[in-house]
């Protein structure tokens, strides 16, 4: 996370003092979401070079984008679902000039044109994924782990890890109750709290930085994971399982964006049309694990990559799914103060 | 130094430094000031009307907890370097030139690496089955590997590291001029080896502990990647919290408000500082 935030400015501190002609492009994207082959072949096709900076979170990544000043010209942000129709509203972003994007309509049909930016004016899908459960099966005994709620469990006790992510972990907290994870009631959102105050002595680690560390390290046993960690995690730790718990999993779709202040909007949208190749597709998912909404793509996909469930979920997984939505500054501000609490809390 | 300095170099030095503490400390701090006393803006981050919300925040029980619990690990931290530099600045003011050099550099290196890069490297050093764990399993001291990372320890064991240099450099430089008259006269006047230390030693080189516990206590207050990588996102740090408000949260006047109470914690450290190389000065005259 910061680590490589910190080489992404440096980067971009380095770029900023050559006076050289290269055209570059700012690519501001979540910690390991996109492979470094990808990045290569686009220079090398284009001539276009590539500082890739990273985030953590959809927060971290708004607060910079917000303030529109040169220290965050970026070109191109990956937000997630309701982050998207949050920087619509507020007229972050600079429209797509669909004239310029080859390969659109590969995408899933499904998945574009949503209440979170209708006719995709400014944004195009570029992964979509979920946050369910990851376990250990190595290290765990008793009972299979089927549920959110069976991380409540006193047989995990300091061996939970939960996502550095306030709407995430505060989805789950919400699901377990039986309330939707985008709530905006106070006295649910309240509610939630209390439930995860109490799982609270069994959590050894928050991390969204690589949700699949702490179970590699041998530091957690069960806890959440996102479906691509899971998948990269497995290759290394055959016993890591990805499960989709009973109370639903929480689903996202992230989406490129030109924020307002871009410096070279064109060679954002080079770059949106050279992912969406059913090749450069295939080639991330396959990397990262991360479903591709790129139709074309998914025809590529070797099988073991198309039938991983972890990857690509089948209906039954879907019972119950919840995609993340815009829940408003309010209730923004009253899960902030609940999640702040959550973590002081020892 | 009139007589040899030129007046236009000496107005060009005056002006960049008098331009850097307007513009580079001034102005940003006048900045924060200003942000923690407006109000939280959802859309555009700071608006009207001022008021002193933020600073009412700030006695919510939740962060006085933050802040008590930061004040903790911090003077931990402190303490520890304390107890490992105060010999250490000792031993290096005692062995020869030659070695003092050698030793000041090695003390200095580790700086040369991102102190991030370095925190991560103590992650592996730690984590259940890191480098020390596997360790004191192999030469059989433990069979279950110790949780120590993800623990309030490991953020301290963090601390110390990334900051003891801060502590033995202001130390090392009052044992320097620790005059060894002073020892021999204190001797010669009867004093033991624990006298001489608690009422000659100690009061002298008290500048430098204060200098020390300065340079240590507050930026260990305020390291929020410590407890982000070591602690497993829990220990917070004021730091943390202030990082929160700003990236998080969203709320610039409550993370203005908290970084206040740090620069004013350290000008109440610097005031005490003074006043102790006051009072040691008069003593000694």
């Amino acid at each position: 996370m910061k680590k490589l935030a910190l080489a992404g400015l440096l980067a971009v501190g380095l770029t900023g003092c050559s006076s050289e002609e290269p055209q570059v492009l700012n690519l501001y994207n979540w910690s390991e979401y996109m492979p470094q082959e990808v990045l290569d072949r686009f220079t090398e096709e284009t001539g276009i070079q590539v500082v890739y900076t990273t985030y953590d979170s959809n927060e971290a990544m708004y607060a910079r984008l917000k303030l529109l000043d040169d220290s965050a010209a970026y070109d191109l942000a990956v937000p997630s679902t309701y982050y998207v129709s949050k920087m619509r509203q507020e007229d972050l972003l600079l429209p797509i000039d669909r004239s310029k994007i080859e390969g659109f309509d590969n995408l899933d049909p499904e998945l574009v044109n949503l209440d979170i930016d209708p006719e995709n004016q400014f944004s195009v899908p570029y992964l979509w994924g979920t946050t369910g459960l990851a376990v250990d099966t190595a290290d765990i005994e008793g009972e299979p782990v089927t549920a959110w709620e069976d991380l409540w469990e006193d047989r995990f006790d300091g061996r939970v890890m939960l996502t550095n992510d306030m709407r995430e972990v505060f989805h789950v907290g919400l699901r377990v109750l039986g309330y939707s994870g985008n709530s905006t009631n106070p006295d649910e959102i309240e509610a939630a709290y209390e439930k995860l105050a109490e799982l609270m002595p069994s959590v050894r680690t928050f991390n969204s930085d690589a949700p699949r560390m702490p179970y590699l390290e041998g530091e957690a046993d069960v806890g959440m994971i996102w479906n691509g960690e899971a998948v990269m995690g497995k290759d290394t730790m055959e016993s890591l399982e990805y499960v989709y718990p009973e109370e639903g999993i929480i689903a996202w779709l992230d989406s490129f964006v030109i924020p307002k202040n871009a410096k070279n909007p064109e060679a954002a949208h080079q770059f949106i049309s050279f992912v969406l190749q059913p090749e450069i597709s295939a080639l991330i998912s396959e990397e990262i694990g991360y479903a591709t909404p790129n139709l074309a793509a998914r025809d590529l996909l070797p099988d073991e990559v198309a039938n991983n469930r972890a990857s690509y979920p089948n209906a039954t997984d879907m019972i119950n799914a919840e995609f993340q939505t815009d829940i408003g500054d309010d209730a923004l501000q009253v899960y902030a103060k609940y999640w702040e609490m959550l973590k002081s809390g020892r | 130094m009139h007589s040899i300095m030129q007046q236009p170099f000496k107005n060009a030095v005056l002006i960049l430094v008098w331009g850097w503490l307007l513009f580079l400390v001034l102005a940003p701090n006048l900045l924060v000031v200003g942000a923690s006393v407006m109000t939280r803006d959802p859309v555009s981050f700071l608006s009207l009307p001022l008021n002193l919300d933020a600073y009412r925040q700030l006695f919510d029980p939740l962060y006085l907890d933050v802040f008590l619990h930061s004040l903790y690990m911090a003077a931990m931290t402190t303490l520890v370097c304390l107890l490992i530099g105060y010999p250490f600045a000792w031993a290096l003011s005692k062995v020869g030139k030659q070695r003092q050099l050698v030793l000041i550099f090695l003390l200095i290196v580790p700086f040369w690496t991102n102190s991030l890069v370095r925190t991560y490297a103590l992650k592996l050093i730690l984590a259940t089955n890191g480098l020390l764990n596997s360790a004191l399993m192999s030469i059989g001291l433990i069979d279950e590997p110790l949780q120590l990372l993800y623990t309030e320890g490991a953020v301290i064991i963090g601390l110390v590291y990334l900051l003891l240099p801060f502590m033995i450099l202001p130390l090392y430089s009052v044992f320097e001029d620790l005059k060894q008259e002073l020892l021999l006269a204190s001797h010669d006047l009867g004093a033991g080896r624990l006298s001489t230390f608690v009422h000659v030693i100690v009061p002298l080189t008290l500048p430098g502990v204060l200098a020390g516990v300065m340079l240590v206590l507050l930026p260990a207050m305020g390291l929020f990647f410590v407890p982000d990588i070591l602690g497993g996102s829990r220990n917070l740090l004021v730091g943390n919290v202030i990082k929160n408000q700003f990236l998080d949260a969203r709320n610039w006047p409550f993370g203005a408000a908290a970084s206040i109470v740090l620069t004013v914690t350290m000008a109440f450290l610097m005031f005490a500082h003074r006043l102790s190389k006051r009072r040691i000065g008069e003593e000694g005259a």
